[in-house]
């Protein structure tokens, strides 16, 4: 029995995305693809988004010129593809505040959006910091934060402070602090609805970049593969690799159930297709009754 | 500056009252020619000049924005006005009283005047937000004075958005470390 549909959905890439980026110390190893994604759950009654990300009305030409994001589409063309619009679209649990996570929220009004309380509150920490240390504050836009407050005063932003159970049924949130960002947070799908399901997803925000973040080289430690944490963190590669660990032990060691939104070769290891836009739509599960999105 | 610079300066810094009609009459906030557009029509000396002197009001006013921002949602979810005690809040004031000292100092050629007065009032309504917060009061829905800050906040973005200059430095987001290209 599965209670939930969940699909990876691609909005848009970047061709060329330096390697020690996604996996901290690959130095001069080239350049990877780096998709775009968003994560829809349905089931239950229920349409969840797994973030939102980025208007390219606010971003899209300076990630174009600058940084060779190509081919954005908006939520209703990208959801389409799986027969869901984004007014039918009620949660949305936002796994940190970098802008291609946050950055969509106007196109969602119907949803309730849950992001961790800390995630906020060490951003403005942040940006109360003297200039020197403005590093610690890369990649947030004050806009989402505006957006955001615009949420709180339409009562559709909730702050989770830590772990939180049965969001909605069998969906937990699980906090990374001091990861990739100050709040981070992991998404849990119970998908059989046990306390100790035996049929778990977890979807991993930007914990998880790419496979080898789970199976990364392990030769210079005499181990065949350790985790190696992805290059981008505010916090610490530490907290990076525990939160690692504790998302594995939730998938009892099944690696092929933390799903890493940013890896590009998900095509390969799920049901997949690429649609008329050139976009991906991975199919990670399919509730009971409901029809495949990616098979003809 | 001129003195009608000075006159508009001191109107935007002293008013303090958060319903002052003469914000809502102040310039809407739509984008303007800034130093992008302007250096091949000024000269590149003189827009680089005032797009170096910009570029740290503008970097003052993006953090006001998003701390005041962070601030209300952090108050009004958790019901607190303790907020207001906050060191963070203390430091965006500081932060927004610098920014106002260096737009004072900001000078540039006349076609640049729309872009400057898009950060005045960006400063302006930055700053009317910031004195709501002194209005929360203990065990009090607060709603009124939230909907004030978040309408300033929302305000004061819209008219640095409309000041934005990628070319010139003036962005919203700090992509150095951002999920994308940008170690190309």
């Amino acid at each position: 029995m599965s209670d939930y549909s969940i699909w990876v959905c691609e909005y848009s890439y970047v061709k060329n995305y330096h390697k020690s980026g996604v996996l901290y110390g690959a130095h001069n190893q080239g350049f990877v693809k780096l998709p775009y994604c968003y994560v829809v759950i349905k089931g239950r009654d229920h349409v969840a988004m797994v973030d939102v990300g980025y208007s390219d009305k606010d971003y899209g030409k300076v990630l174009g010129d600058r940084f060779g994001v190509e081919n954005w589409r908006n939520p209703t063309t990208v959801l389409a593809e799986i027969g869901v619009k984004p007014e039918e679209v009620d949660t949305c649990f936002i796994t940190h505040a970098h802008f291609d996570h946050f950055g969509n929220v106007e196109d969602f009004p119907n949803a309730k959006f849950y992001i961790q309380e800390r995630e906020i509150a060490k951003w403005v920490w942040a940006m109360s910091l003297p200039d020197r240390l403005r590093w610690m504050m890369v990649a947030v836009d004050p806009g989402d934060i505006v957006r955001g407050a615009d949420l709180a005063r339409q009562k559709r932003l909730v702050t989770v402070n830590g772990a939180v159970s049965d969001v909605l049924p069998g969906i937990d949130l699980h906090a990374a602090d001091d990861s990739h960002t100050w709040g981070s947070m992991w998404v849990t799908v119970r998908n059989d609805g046990k306390t100790a399901s035996q049929d778990s997803w977890v979807l991993a925000g930007d914990l998880v970049y790419v496979f080898e973040n789970i199976h990364g080289p392990g030769a210079a430690v005499d181990e065949k593969e350790v985790y190696t944490p992805v290059g981008l963190a505010v916090g610490s590669q530490a907290n990076l690799v525990l939160a690692t660990e504790a998302m594995m032990k939730q998938v009892n060691y099944d690696s092929h159930r933390v799903i890493p939104v940013h890896e590009e070769r998900l095509r390969d290891t799920f049901p997949s297709r690429i649609t008329r836009e050139g976009l991906r739509i991975t199919e990670i599960c399919l509730a009971d009754g409901e029809t495949s999105k990616v098979s003809a | 500056m001129t003195m009608q610079q000075r006159v508009l300066f001191d109107r935007l810094t002293t008013v303090h009252r958060p319903d002052c009609a003469f914000f809502a009459d102040g310039p809407l906030p739509v984008p303007v020619a800034g130093p992008d557009d302007l250096a091949p029509q000024l000269g590149s000396d003189a827009v680089a000049r005032y797009a170096e002197a910009c570029r740290p009001v503008f970097e003052d006013l993006r953090r006001v924005i998003g701390q005041l921002a962070g601030l209300m949602i952090l108050a009004q979810l958790t019901r607190s006005s303790e907020v207001a005690g906050l060191d963070e809040l203390a430091s965006c004031r500081r932060r927004w009283a610098e920014a106002g000292e260096r737009i004072e100092a900001l000078t540039g050629p006349d076609p640049l005047a729309p872009h400057r007065a898009q950060i005045v009032a960006a400063h302006a309504f930055s700053g009317l937000a910031l004195r709501t917060f002194s209005e929360l009061r203990p065990r009090a829905d607060n709603e009124a004075a939230f909907d004030t800050i978040s309408r300033h906040v929302r305000r004061a973005y819209a008219h640095l958005s409309a000041a934005t200059a990628e070319k010139a430095g003036l962005a919203m987001v700090d992509l150095s470390h951002a999920c994308c290209s940008c170690g190309r």
